[in-house]
């Protein structure tokens, strides 16, 4: 398959920058199309961002570092751990453009840790923490790291005011620098929500989605279901925005919390999926025949009724197929994409007492699961399981590589992943000509 | 006794408070004098450093949680979007948190009357492991005193005094008694004498309010002004409501209009177990105090959603389907709960009554609060 370079000159001028840095489609099928070093063969190391436990080990959210490669001595097994200091609600994590840099982010407390992976992802580094969020922007909750040529944009959750879901976007420069922010629209539609976004970059569209705010990802769980005024504070809207202006140009109602969005990676392709959580409802972001964006529902995922709360999707890079991760019932789905309009889920396992994020390699060959959604959403008891679960897919069965238990090892909550390739395999393995 | 009628330095800050606000109305219409610390008069300096405290996040322990992210400006200075707030890192409070509008009047504060002045109150929050979640005061007082932008403040309020234990409390306290909020549109027709303020669907939802209705019984009108407070405790079978509520199916809406119902088995997987409630009897330890809650005035009433000491009445509309049935199931509940038997247009108008209590400036107080 063939790997479209795509320069932006006109969203490199908008962001003020000069440089004319080639960049590429998306890695690993969910990272900004502006990141370079793809990684389309084996993966060395998977990072998850992790969150600390009182009473566990040192207490403290920390960056887990696992040897992935099969051909390593230390296969499936930790060989770092970076703590960062404190528990916060840590989340999710993105790469700079240059992948040389993660960007990792807690929900609770704002902070965004910087770290080094580009030097020796064997050993990353905390290169800074940018605690100036909520002081510039008024926005809590960093979440989604995406990047920009030379900058970041994050997606933020809720807000200071008042601690409930209307938000905003933020941009940083690369050197955590804030820049400006970007309110989510409340009129025409918009509810202020946000939650998730992505880029196409030639349909100059960015997709953002919308889930809740502090007062409901901070919440029990339990306390949170059986109160029905939280309940309604939960979005129901994706906005399609103008890139280079980042302004909202319209707003689809997506009702039950719209989470991740996979942009098709296939050449040619120009639509998106997502999934709403609360609903378990499949929804495709499309042109429609007159070239109107459109948003609509195409599937079901497992029985509503039970909630089984889809919580991360990974899609493969020929956008032929779709990972899903349902929380409550602990199971990871695989839908056949071959018609978006029309997903049809053709297999199914249990992988977890609960699951969340599910990320794939680029080949699709191999499948990764973490186990934790927030700390306290989290299930109690004997079914809070921890951990990393590695998965070989042959296209008809996952099949267990091996597994890493958080708790036995004193870590704490396993959330999001990202991968890294050692210097020097990482340029041989990240062509950007097409493989 | 520290409450006393203000003196008439009080008054006049008062009066230059309400002056810079630009009322048309009096905030104090309908309300008696409040009461101030004799030894503690308000000055604008102690409140305007009240506020920036009430509003610091980084009084919390983690730099998360203000006094304003639970008593919300926008929300009638209490939390809209969630029947009981969180603290930190999400701890779950069990009961509302209350407005804090004409708080300076409770003679005692909390929804169990334990504390007797805001100055100890504003410490229970700030300490709770569950709320703010410092571990002592002094960390919270070090913290202040190390931050650049409260240089002088302190001092220049107090007469020179640092932050400490007690100026931090006199002034959360000084910016606290400052929310008073009267002058509503039922306090110029009753104590103003504007006939057409209130409808006349209103007024007749103020005389089912007194008497077939029963209300003023604890939501108290005197004859020169009215708090909607008898200040004391009352079992209306809310508390005993809980006991049950565990054990029920839970019916969730995941989307408007898109409902499923959940085992409770199934939330338990999830929920950490409810925390029991007693009421007053926590403090007194007498039996007959068990879920005994203060009673809360009604200023403001239509602002503070959601209702009752644990937030589980959404709207006004359910809180007078509550009482028309006679509260709830407790059989020591209050006997003068009894069913009400008022018709359909009977609690429309009650409801349209309530609504009449907001009062006049409070506009002004949250944009004075975002300052």
């Amino acid at each position: 398959m063939a790997t479209r370079i795509q320069i932006l000159p006109a969203t490199l001028a908008l962001l003020g920058l000069g440089i004319a840095a080639p960049v590429a489609l998306a890695d690993e099928t969910c990272n900004s199309p502006y990141m370079t070093n793809l990684i389309k063969g084996q993966e060395d190391f998977v990072h998850v961002w992790t969150l600390g436990v009182k009473g566990l080990g040192d207490e403290s959210d920390k960056l887990v570092t696992i040897d992935a490669n099969p051909k390593s001595k230390t296969y499936g097994k930790v060989v770092h751990s970076l703590s960062v200091g404190g528990r916060g609600e840590v989340h999710h994590m993105g790469f700079t453009d240059d992948r040389k840099q993660l960007w990792a982010g807690r929900l609770d407390d704002s902070r965004i840790f910087v770290i080094d992976v580009g030097t020796d992802p064997a050993k990353p580094k905390l290169v800074r923490t940018i605690a100036d969020l909520e002081s510039k922007s008024g926005f809590v909750g960093p979440h989604t790291f995406y990047a920009l040529p030379g900058r970041m944009l994050v997606q933020a959750l809720s807000n200071t005011r008042d601690h409930g879901g209307v938000t905003g976007m933020v941009t940083y420069n690369n050197k955590g620098g804030y820049v400006a922010r970007y309110d989510m629209p409340v009129a025409n539609g918009g509810d202020g929500y946000g939650y998730d976004l992505a880029i196409n970059p030639a349909k100059n569209l960015l997709l953002t989605s919308s889930f809740t705010g502090w007062n409901n990802y901070m919440m029990d769980l339990g306390k949170l279901i059986k109160d029905a005024e939280a309940m309604k504070r939960f979005g129901a809207t994706m906005v399609a925005w103008d890139l280079k202006a980042m302004k909202p140009q319209k707003v689809f109602q997506v009702p039950g919390a719209p989470l991740e969005i996979r942009w098709s990676l296939k050449p040619g392709d120009n639509w998106a999926i997502t999934a709403a959580a609360l609903t378990s409802k499949l929804w495709l972001v499309k042109q429609d025949a007159g070239g109107q964006w459109q948003a609509k529902e195409v599937g079901t995922i497992g029985d509503p009724a039970q909630i089984p709360l889809p919580v991360d999707i990974s899609i493969t890079a020929d956008g032929k197929g779709l990972w899903v991760n349902t929380f409550m019932d602990g199971t990871t789905r695989y839908f056949d994409l071959g018609n978006p309009e029309a997903p049809k889920q053709t297999y199914s396992k249990v992988t977890g007492k609960q699951v969340n994020m599910v990320s794939q390699s680029w080949d699709g060959k191999r499948v990764y699961v973490t186990s934790s959604l927030l700390a306290n959403w989290d299930k109690k008891g004997a079914d809070d399981e921890q951990f990393l679960r590695a998965f070989n897919w042959n296209g008809k069965e996952l099949t267990p590589a091996f597994e890493v238990d958080f708790y036995k090892e004193k870590l704490g909550r396993a959330h999001h992943m990202k991968f890294t390739a050692k210097p020097g395999r990482q340029s041989a393995l990240a062509s950007l000509d097409g493989n | 006794m520290l409450r006393v009628r203000p003196s008439a330095a009080c008054l006049a800050f008062a009066l230059a408070c309400i002056a810079a606000q630009g009322f048309a109305q009096s905030p104090l219409l309908g309300l008696h004098d409040p009461p101030v610390r004799i030894d503690d008069p308000p000055t604008p300096a102690k409140v305007a450093l009240g506020r920036k405290l009430f509003f610091d996040r980084r009084l919390s322990v983690n730099g998360t949680m203000s006094c304003g992210m639970c008593h919300v400006p926008a929300q009638g200075f209490a939390a809209n979007e969630l029947r009981t707030p969180l603290g930190v890192e999400g701890r779950s409070v069990r009961r509302n948190a209350p407005t804090i509008l004409n708080v300076a009047y409770y003679e005692r504060l909390f929804h169990d009357g334990r504390e007797a002045t805001l100055e100890a109150q504003v410490w229970a929050p700030l300490l709770a492991g569950n709320e703010m979640g410092n571990r002592s005061g002094q960390a919270v007082v070090d913290r202040i005193a190390a931050l650049p932008d409260y240089a002088g403040l302190f001092e220049s309020a107090y007469d020179g005094l640092r932050p400490d234990a007690q100026t931090v409390g006199r002034a959360l306290a000084a910016y606290e008694r400052s929310l008073v909020s009267g002058g509503a549109r039922f306090d110029r027709w009753w104590f103003g004498g504007e006939r057409g303020a209130l409808t006349a669907q209103e007024r007749e939802g103020f005389a089912i309010f007194l008497f077939r209705g029963g209300c003023a019984q604890c939501h108290r009108v005197e004859e020169r002004h009215a708090l909607f407070t008898d200040q004391r405790y009352h079992n209306t079978g809310t508390g005993h409501a809980r006991l049950d509520a565990a054990r029920r199916p839970v019916r969730v809406e995941l989307a408007p209009g898109v409902f499923t119902t959940l085992a409770p088995e199934a939330v338990d997987k999830v929920g950490a177990p409810d925390v029991s409630d007693a009421g007053r009897m926590e403090v007194t330890g007498d039996p007959a105090d068990r879920w005994k809650y203060r009673t809360p005035s009604l200023r403001n009433v239509a602002l503070t959603a959601p209702y009752m000491h644990d937030g589980s009445l959404a709207t006004l509309e359910e809180v007078v389907e509550f009482y028309d049935r006679g509260g709830g199931e407790d059989p020591d509940k209050a006997d003068w709960l009894f069913p009400l038997h008022l018709s359909a247009a009977d609690k429309r108008a009650l409801v349209a009554f309530l609504k009449t209590l907001t009062g006049a400036n409070i506009e002004a107080l949250v944009r004075e609060a975002a300052r």
